[in-house]
């Protein structure tokens, strides 16, 4: 129970880790400060309670697929606010976008934290009630947050650790891999309900990196990393890139077209 | 005569949705003492199917399969459906995440 432990928490808090990691880079570049995590973090707990203690009546809902429909839409909308993260973070940031800087990174970041940390929380009530497992599941969850803060602590260093110009535009480049990723996953909810067509595997990389090793759940944070995706997926996944791309030469073009006039 | 557009596209839809859900076949299974029961499921190839999986455990359990790509959180004493499907003929495993050790199962697609 305890080894099983550090895998289901270290899955969960990776993936909102590593979105963290690289917001929290991106906000310290353009010297954002970090207001907008502590203004999260609350609003993300007090949500994933509510989403665990409503989980029967949404799983019900929708003929089924509430669980699904609800998670599909917490990744998209990730990424729709990942998109307006990007543009802005292309250019130097005045006090009204900072703001609304600061208010995306909120809601992108709670939206994360839901879909990441209810099953946790979920795992963590049901089975550290039980006498017999109520130690190794409390020891294992914290060693799986401990380590997955700290592969986020990495991810932002390394990230921190770059020259100004590349650091910027590294987390810019993560941010809009981790997007399209969550596409891709909420891509498979939905196929999982039957709400989009399931389609055969586009290849299968499984014999050189499964999804269940480190790398494979570290790759799958950052890149939505899957051994058998279906065609759908890829199209959404790349598709995603594209549009994350364009905001970002969207962002570069109105940075050009402010610098030109001084 | 929109009425009776609105009527019939009414109708054409009501009967391709329950030609849908007659067409996929149902198949079920239980989780029982953090077990799978049955432990196998055989379902027929490049056919979709639909899975009701009942967690009788008191504790919740995540039906989980990366050859699937399916992952679901089954809370205790309720029941859950997944699509799976069209698959190739070959060997799928699944297990439960929050007890890894124990519920192992297999679709088996021939």
């Amino acid at each position: 129970m305890f080894l099983n432990s550090v895998v289901i928490v270290l899955r969960e808090v990776l993936e909102a880790a590593v979105l963290v990691s690289a917001l929290l880079a991106l906000a310290r570049n353009a010297r954002l400060g970090n207001g907008w995590l502590w203004m999260a973090l609350p609003i993300a707990t007090c949500l994933v309670l509510l989403y665990a203690y409503l989980l029967a009546v949404i799983t019900d809902a929708m003929d089924g697929a509430g669980q699904e429909v609800i998670n599909a839409s917490l990744q998209v909308g990730v990424y729709l606010l990942l998109l307006p993260i990007l543009v802005a973070g292309c250019s130097p940031v005045g006090s009204q976008r900072r703001r609304m800087l600061s208010a995306l990174m909120t809601v992108a970041v709670t939206f994360a934290i839901v879909r990441e940390c209810a099953e946790v929380h979920i795992y963590v009530r049901a089975f550290a009630a039980l006498q017999e497992h109520a130690s190794a599941v409390w020891a294992g969850s914290a060693l799986g947050i401990g380590i997955g803060v700290s592969a986020g602590v990495l991810v932002y260093a390394a990230l921190r650790a770059l020259p100004a110009r590349w650091s910027q535009q590294g987390c810019q480049a993560m941010l809009a891999l981790i997007g399209a990723g969550m596409v891709m996953q909420a891509t498979m909810l939905l196929e999982q309900v039957d709400w989009l067509p399931d389609q055969a595997p586009v290849w299968d990389s499984s014999p050189w990196l499964s999804e269940q090793s480190f790398m494979g759940e570290l790759l799958y944070a950052v890149l939505g990393y899957e051994a058998t995706p279906g065609v759908l997926q890829v199209t959404l996944y790349l598709g995603s890139l594209l549009v994350a791309a364009g905001a970002l030469w969207w962002g570069w073009k109105e940075r050009v077209k402010h610098a030109l006039p001084e | 005569m929109i009425r009776f557009y609105k009527g019939l596209f009414f109708a054409a839809s009501l009967g391709f949705a329950v030609a849908a859900v007659a067409r996929t076949p149902v198949f079920e299974l239980e989780i029982r003492d953090h077990l799978f029961v049955p432990e196998e499921l055989v379902i027929p190839p490049n056919t979709k199917v639909k899975l009701v999986v009942y967690n009788r455990d008191s504790t919740p359990e995540e039906f989980e399969s990366y050859e699937l790509n399916r992952e679901k959180v089954i809370l205790g004493g309720s029941k859950a459906n997944i699509f799976i499907g069209p698959l190739a003929p070959g060997v799928y495993p699944f297990f439960g995440e929050f007890n890894p050790r124990t519920a192992q199962g297999r679709v088996i697609v021939e």
